[in-house]
C-alpha cells in the first residue's frame, strides 16, 4: 500500500516537473525530461499494479468491460457512456477512472487547456492509446476537480501548449519536426487562441456522442492491447474505496501510458489519415484530441 | 598519486581560491566547467554568465620555493551572450557548458568555449612590446607630414605593460537542434566533434559554415525517443575514433573510417544492471554525466550518479573498476529527486598519469580514488580551510547510525553546495576545484 502512496506522490512530482520545464530559461531540456518521464512510467506501473491489486470485479464491471471492449473495440478510443454510470461507484473499473481524468483535464475552467491540447494535438504525429488499455476519451463523468487533477491538467496544458504551431502539416514526417519549432513555444501564439472557440464546442459535441455510445468516425486504433489488457487486470480488481484525487491521477497517469515511447501506446498505422484530417481543421482537431488525449506524447513530439 | 595520507606523506594542500567570498552567490557567477591547457600553464573557468576566466600560473619564484606558481588572472573576457532565436521564441543561454583548449602552435593560445547552441574559437594573445620611432605617424598616432619628413628611422621595440586580447577567429553556429553538452578536440589538431542530445558533428576547425553529422540517434518519431547522448569525446590518440554515452548507461565507441554516419558502434560497452537495486530512479542514476579517456587511450572513465567507472577499451561487458562515490545517497533518491538533485551532472577527470581519477559530490566535497592502492579520500573546498598551504583533512560521512566525532551525517549535506567540475593538472599535482562560484586550487605536499 505503501509503495502506491509511494508511486503517486512520484507521479505528481514528475508532472510538476514536467510543468516546470516549460518556463525554465533556456528551453526545455530534453535529456532531464526524458529521465523524468521514465520515472514517471515507473511509478505508473507500479501505482497500477499496486492500484489493480485491490479492486474487486463485480458483475457489473464485468459487463461494463464487455461493453469497453465492444466499443473499444469498434471505435478505438472512445468509451461508452454507459460505463460513466460506474464512475461513481467505490468500484471504479480501469476505464471508468480512465475517462476520469481527460474529462476533467478538458473540464478545466480555462479553455485554454482545451484549445492546447487540441492544438497539441493535431501535432501529435501518433495518437496511440495508452496501453494500459483505457481510452483516453473525456466522458461526462463526475469528478471533483482535486487539486492535483487541476494541477495536472495545467500540467497538460503546459505540455500541450508546448506543441503550438504553424499549422501542422499533413506529412506525418514533418510533423515529427515541426514541433520542434514551437518545442519551446512557451508563449501562447496565435493558433492557440483561435482554438478555444472551438475545442470546448467540439468537446461539447464528443460528450454527447460519448453520452449516446455513438460510433464515431475515427479511424479504428489498434485495440488489441487495449481489450486483452483489460480483462487480465478486472481479474485482479478487488473492492477498493478510492480516493477522488488518487483516481484522478492515477488514470491520468494511465493516459500518458507507460513510457516515453509507450506514451502512445503503439505505433497507431492508420493515423496518417487524420493527421491529414487534422491539418484541414481545427474541429477535427479537437475531436482527435479529445480521443486521443495525449498529452504527453505532445509534448515528445514537440522535441 | 592520490595523497591519502598515512605512510606516503603525500597529502594535499590548500593552494588558493578564485571568486567573491560574499554568501550571496549571483547566479552568473556559477562556475559551469574548468579546464587546463595542454601545459598546465593554463587554467580555464567558464560561468552561467557566459563570461571565460583564463589564470595564468606564474613562474616558479626562487624567493619562495614553497609555494609552486600561483595561478593568476591572464584573461577576462564575455564569450556567448544570451540569445533569442525569434524562430522558436526559444531563449538561448549563455551559460558555458565546456572549454576545451587548443593544442599550442604559436605564442597565442586557443580555446573553444561553446553554450547551448554556438561554439566560439577564441584566439588569445599577449603583448608586451610595442613599437616606437615609426616614420609616418607621431608617437600618439597622427600622421605626420610628409614633407616634414628629413630622416628615416628604423623603430624600436621597447616593452609595455602586458597586454592580453581574447578575440573570436571562428563562430561555429546553426548545426544543433538540440543543446550542446560536449565538444572535444581531436588528436589531429584539425577536427573537432560536438555533441547534443540527440546528434554528434564533427567539425573542421578553419571550416564554419558547415560540419559533418557523424552520430544521429534521433527517432523518426521523436516519441519513441528511449535516450539520449550526454556527453562525447575524442580518442587522445587515434583521430579515427570516439565515444559517446548516453543517458541508459551506454557507452559507444565509433570508428569515423567505418562510415559516415557512425550510427552503428564498434564497440558498445553496458554492465548489466544489478536487478536488487532497481528502483524507481534507476534509470536516472544510471545515466552517464561525462566520459573522459585516460591520457594513454586504454581506458575511459564514465560517471553516473553515485559512481565512477573504469572501463579497459577491449572489454565491453563491464568495467574493470567502479568506484562508489556516495552510495549512502542511494537511499534518498526519493529526495534527491524532488529538489533535483538528482540530476545534477557531475564530471570526472584522470590525473596525468593515469593513476588516480578524481569526481566531486555535495557538501562541497570532492573524492580522489587511486587506482592503484584502490584507497580513496573526500575532501572538502571550503572557506575554512583556505589557509595558505594548509593540509586537508580528510572527511567522512557518516552512513551508520552512529556518528563518530569529525564525521558529517547524511542528512546535515549540503546539497546545495554541489563540486560538478573539478580539472587535474596534466603533468602535476595541482587541481582545480569548483565550488558554486569559487575556485579552489589545491596543491600537493611532499614532505
Amino acid at each position: 500500500m505503501e509503495f502506491k502512496v509511494e508511486a503517486h506522490r512520484i507521479m505528481s512530482i514528475s508532472l510538476g516537473k514536467i510543468y516546470n520545464s516549460r518556463v525554465q530559461r533556456g528551453g526545455i531540456k530534453l535529456h532531464k525530461n526524458l529521465l523524468v518521464s521514465l520515472v514517471l512510467r515507473s511509478a505508473r506501473q507500479v501505482y497500477l499494479s499496486d492500484y489493480y491489486g485491490g479492486i474487486c470485479l463485480s458483475a457489473q464491471q464485468a459487463r461494463e468491460w464487455c461493453e469497453g471492449e465492444y466499443m473499444a473495440s469498434k471505435q478505438g478510443k472512445l468509451v461508452p457512456g454507459s460505463t460513466e454510470s460506474l464512475s461513481e461507484s467505490d468500484e471504479q473499473s480501469e476505464v471508468a477512472v480512465d475517462k476520469q481524468e481527460p474529462r476533467d483535464v478538458v473540464e478545466s475552467p480555462a479553455g485554454l487547456h482545451v484549445e492546447t491540447q487540441a492544438s497539441g494535438e493535431q501535432d501529435s504525429a501518433e495518437n496511440g492509446v495508452s496501453d494500459s488499455g483505457c481510452s483516453d476519451i473525456k466522458t461526462p463523468e463526475e469528478s471533483p476537480e482535486a487539486t492535483q487533477t487541476c494541477e495536472v491538467a495545467s500540467v497538460v496544458t503546459a505540455i500541450s501548449s508546448n506543441c503550438i504551431s504553424a499549422p501542422s502539416p499533413s506529412d506525418p514526417k514533418e510533423e515529427t519536426e515541426t514541433p520542434t519549432d514551437c518545442q519551446t513555444d512557451n508563449s501562447e501564439s496565435a493558433e492557440k487562441h483561435s482554438y478555444e472557440p472551438k475545442a470546448p464546442q467540439a468537446y461539447t459535441n464528443r460528450k454527447r456522442t460519448a453520452d449516446d455510445s455513438e460510433l464515431t468516425d475515427s479511424p479504428t486504433k489498434r485495440t488489441k492491447l487495449t481489450s486483452t489488457s483489460l480483462p487480465s487486470t478486472n481479474d485482479e480488481n478487488k473492492g477498493e474505496t478510492e480516493e477522488m484525487d488518487t483516481s484522478n491521477v492515477s488514470s491520468l497517469i494511465t493516459i500518458f501510458g507507460s513510457s516515453f515511447s509507450g506514451l502512445l501506446s503503439n505505433k497507431e498505422g492508420e493515423q496518417p489519415d487524420s493527421e491529414a484530417e487534422d491539418s484541414d481543421s481545427g474541429q477535427i482537431c479537437c475531436d482527435q484530441m479529445l480521443k486521443n488525449l495525449n498529452p504527453w506524447s505532445t509534448a515528445i513530439v514537440a522535441f | 598519486f592520490v595523497g591519502v595520507g598515512g605512510g606516503n606523506d603525500f597529502q594535499w594542500c590548500f593552494s588558493q581560491v578564485k571568486g567573491a567570498i560574499d554568501e550571496d552567490v549571483a547566479e552568473a557567477d556559477i562556475i559551469s566547467t574548468v579546464e587546463f591547457n595542454y601545459s598546465g600553464e593554463l587554467l580555464a573557468t567558464g560561468d552561467k554568465g557566459g563570461r571565460v576566466v583564463i589564470f595564468q600560473r606564474e613562474q616558479e619564484s626562487k624567493n619562495r620555493p614553497h609555494s609552486r606558481g600561483e595561478y593568476n588572472v591572464y584573461s577576462t573576457f564575455q564569450s556567448h551572450e544570451p540569445e533569442f532565436d525569434y524562430l522558436k521564441s526559444l531563449e538561448i543561454e549563455e551559460k558555458i557548458n565546456k572549454i576545451r583548449w587548443l593544442p599550442q602552435q604559436n605564442a597565442a593560445h586557443s580555446l573553444l568555449s561553446t553554450n547551448d547552441k554556438t561554439i566560439k574559437l577564441w584566439k588569445i594573445s599577449q603583448r608586451d612590446k610595442r613599437a616606437e620611432g615609426y616614420n609616418l605617424k607621431d608617437e600618439d598616432g597622427r600622421l605626420r607630414d610628409p614633407f616634414r619628413i628629413t630622416s628615416l628611422r628604423v623603430p624600436v621595440l621597447l616593452p609595455m605593460d602586458r597586454m592580453v586580447e581574447a578575440s573570436p577567429r571562428r563562430i561555429f553556429a546553426n548545426a544543433h537542434t538540440y543543446h550542446i553538452n560536449s565538444i572535444s578536440v581531436n588528436s589531429d589538431h584539425e577536427t573537432y566533434l560536438s555533441a547534443d542530445d540527440l546528434r554528434v558533428n564533427l567539425w573542421h576547425l578553419e571550416i564554419t559554415d558547415r560540419s559533418f553529422n557523424i552520430v544521429d540517434i534521433k527517432p523518426a518519431n521523436m516519441e519513441e525517443l528511449t535516450e539520449v547522448i550526454t556527453a562525447a569525446e575524442c580518442h587522445p590518440h587515434q583521430c579515427n575514433v570516439f565515444v559517446y554515452s548516453s543517458s541508459k548507461g551506454t557507452i559507444r565507441l565509433c570508428d569515423m573510417r567505418a562510415a559516415a554516419l557512425c550510427d552503428r558502434q564498434s564497440k558498445f560497452f553496458e554492465e548489466p544492471e544489478d536487478p536488487s537495486s532497481r528502483s524507481f530512479f534507476s534509470e536516472i542514476i544510471s545515466s552517464i554525466s561525462d566520459v573522459k579517456f585516460s591520457h594513454s587511450g586504454r581506458y575511459m572513465m564514465t560517471r553516473d550518479y553515485l559512481s565512477v567507472k573504469v572501463w579497459d577499451l577491449n572489454m565491453e561487458n563491464r568495467p574493470v573498476e567502479t568506484y562508489q562515490v556516495h552510495e549512502y545517497l542511494r537511499s534518498k533518491l526519493c529526495s534527491l529527486y524532488e529538489n533535483d538533485c538528482i540530476f545534477d551532472k557531475f564530471e570526472c577527470c584522470w590525473n596525468g598519469a593515469d593513476s588516480a581519477i578524481m569526481t566531486g559530490s555535495y557538501n562541497n566535497f570532492f573524492r580522489m580514488f587511486d587506482r592503484n592502492t584502490r584507497r580513496d579520500v573526500t575532501l572538502e573546498a571550503s572557506r575554512e580551510n583556505s589557509k595558505p598551504r594548509a593540509i586537508l583533512k580528510a572527511r567522512k560521512v557518516s552512513t551508520g547510525g552512529k556518528r563518530k566525532k569529525d564525521e558529517i551525517s547524511v542528512d546535515s549535506l549540503d546539497f546545495n553546495k554541489k563540486i560538478l567540475h573539478t580539472a587535474w593538472h596534466p603533468k602535476e599535482n595541482v587541481i582545480a576545484v569548483a565550488a558554486t562560484n569559487n575556485l579552489y586550487i589545491f596543491q600537493d605536499k611532499i614532505n
